[in-house]
């Protein structure tokens, strides 16, 4: 079976649902298609489920909302020697249920119009020469195919949507962090605080994490670079993390996943086809968050796409607009957060324990990352270079 | 400045004569289907369907790129 449509989102994960609900938002006489390829949106989680304040709120009221499990008011950082620092920062964020928060923004979509699809993965897709997108379909009920105006490519780390379309969407693996999660119960810890610890024998190359659900629960977590790692694996880093941090915790639910922190693809469209999301590298290369960065992009997608159909005229020239305002919106941003990342990687286990200590000479009301910066530009001069690298 | 020599990969031709001629290969009992090997893989040799993760031996270079990022050890080289 063939069937048309205006817009067709491959991914329904935040980036998809924000574009097919700004798609339909824009131009409410398109067809919006959204697809899943799971048999239920948000599932299975592959994420640490934490989200900045501001930029959730651009989005959706996390106050009193089902889909929040946890308001975080303080980060706490850990030194490779175990030495914590706590920043003191206001209204710093939340910890999602992602599985209902998904579910919240399909619902959305769904709710202005746009048409979900579950259960159904794209396969493959060829333009057409009039300018369509043929976009072949395998689900439950067997294997269709969607002709569209635009493919907007929201499909995660794995980006198929860009790879058929032609666009590089290929990482270095030393820009690849590896990822494994479990929820950890039965632990002891601050539940309105995120704690994030590096080490070169913790998590090499990346950070590992416990992000609160609950009062003893939390989702723990790391992300490596592989080539600074031994032998082993993200998994069997995390399980000697948790072994020594939380003897006592139960592990359950395992998740592992790929967090790309590198920078936006050099070309995010092409004739009818918009990426956005993890897809296109969006997510903040320093602090590997990627959940707003995604919606935003989604946005952004969702409306171009939109006003392209309206005008007629869907060519890459006219959807380069996306590219652009995206670029400016936190794309060049990012570049400096790659650079700054790039810049740290060279600084070692000892220089983060000392730069811990000087920071909790500061007083704690009073803590503040700005401050620590300053503070630490002063007592270790090995620090300039970096700033160097991120301001100029 | 990303893309300089140094780029880990990112661009880099295919080999299309390894020394010792490898392929991957993927033990669906481990594999999660996270799809992080996806876009590491140089030739895109790598694909994955809603309960598969293939590797291409056609297209596979034996290059390993993939087989320590993976976050559980699922993939490893075998001879060609």
């Amino acid at each position: 079976m063939t069937y048309d449509t205006d817009v067709l989102v491959i991914g329904a994960g935040p980036a998809g649902a924000v574009a097919a609900w700004e798609a339909k938002r824009v131009a409410p006489e398109l067809d919006v298609v959204l697809l899943e390829r799971d048999a239920r949106v948000g599932t299975p989680v592959r994420c640490a489920e934490g989200v900045g304040d501001a930029g959730l709120r651009e989005f959706l009221n996390p106050d009193g909302a089902p889909w929040v499990a946890r308001k975080i008011r303080r980060v706490v950082f850990v030194a490779p020697d175990d030495t914590e620092v706590q920043v003191a920062e206001r209204d710093v964020g939340w910890i999602l249920d992602r599985t209902r928060f998904d579910a919240c923004l399909a619902e959305r979509a769904v709710g202005l119009g746009a048409e979900l699809r579950v259960s159904t993965e794209a396969a493959g897709m060829t333009c057409e020469p009039d300018g369509r997108w043929q976009v072949r379909l395998r689900g439950a009920g067997g294997d269709e195919t969607c002709r569209a105006r635009v493919v907007i490519g929201t499909d995660g780390v794995e980006a198929m949507v860009g790879r058929w379309a032609g666009l590089e969407t290929r990482v270095p693996a030393r820009d690849m962090e590896s990822c494994a999660q479990y929820v950890v119960e039965g632990i002891d810890f601050d539940p309105d605080a995120i704690y994030l610890q590096f080490g070169a024998d913790i998590a090499p190359g990346g950070y590992a994490w416990v992000f609160p659900k609950s009062p003893g629960v939390a989702n723990v977590g790391l992300g490596l670079v592989a080539l600074k790692a031994d032998a082993r694996n993200a998994r069997q880093y995390l399980d000697a993390w948790i072994a020594r941090r939380y003897p006592r915790g139960a592990k359950t639910a395992c998740t592992v996943g790929g967090v790309i922190a590198h920078t936006t693809i050099r070309q995010t469209y092409t004739d009818g086809v918009l990426v956005a999301g993890d897809a296109a590298h969006m997510i903040n290369p320093l602090s590997g968050g990627g959940i707003v960065n995604a919606m935003k992009a989604g946005r952004l997608a969702g409306g171009v796409a939109a006003a392209a159909i309206r005008a007629g005229d869907t060519s890459a020239s006219r959807l380069s607009a996306y590219h652009a305002e995206w670029m400016e919106l936190l794309g060049d941003d990012h570049l400096k957060y790659y650079r700054l990342k790039r810049a740290l990687e060279d600084l070692d286990d000892q220089f983060f324990n000392s730069l811990a200590r000087t920071a909790n000479t500061i007083p704690p009301g009073k803590r503040t990352l700005g401050r620590i910066f300053a503070h630490a530009l002063v007592r270790h001069p090995q620090l300039i270079p970096v700033a160097a690298r991120f301001f100029i | 400045m990303l893309d300089a020599s140094d780029g880990g990969g990112y661009r880099s031709p295919m080999r299309l004569a390894p020394a010792f001629p490898e392929i991957a290969v993927v033990d669906l009992k481990v594999c999660d289907r996270c799809g992080l090997c996806l876009p590491l893989c140089p030739p895109e040799a790598i694909h994955l369907a809603l309960t598969d993760l293939v590797v291409d031996r056609s297209t596979c270079t034996g290059c390993r790129k993939c087989i320590a990022p993976c976050p559980v050890g699922a993939l490893t080289m075998v001879p060609a």
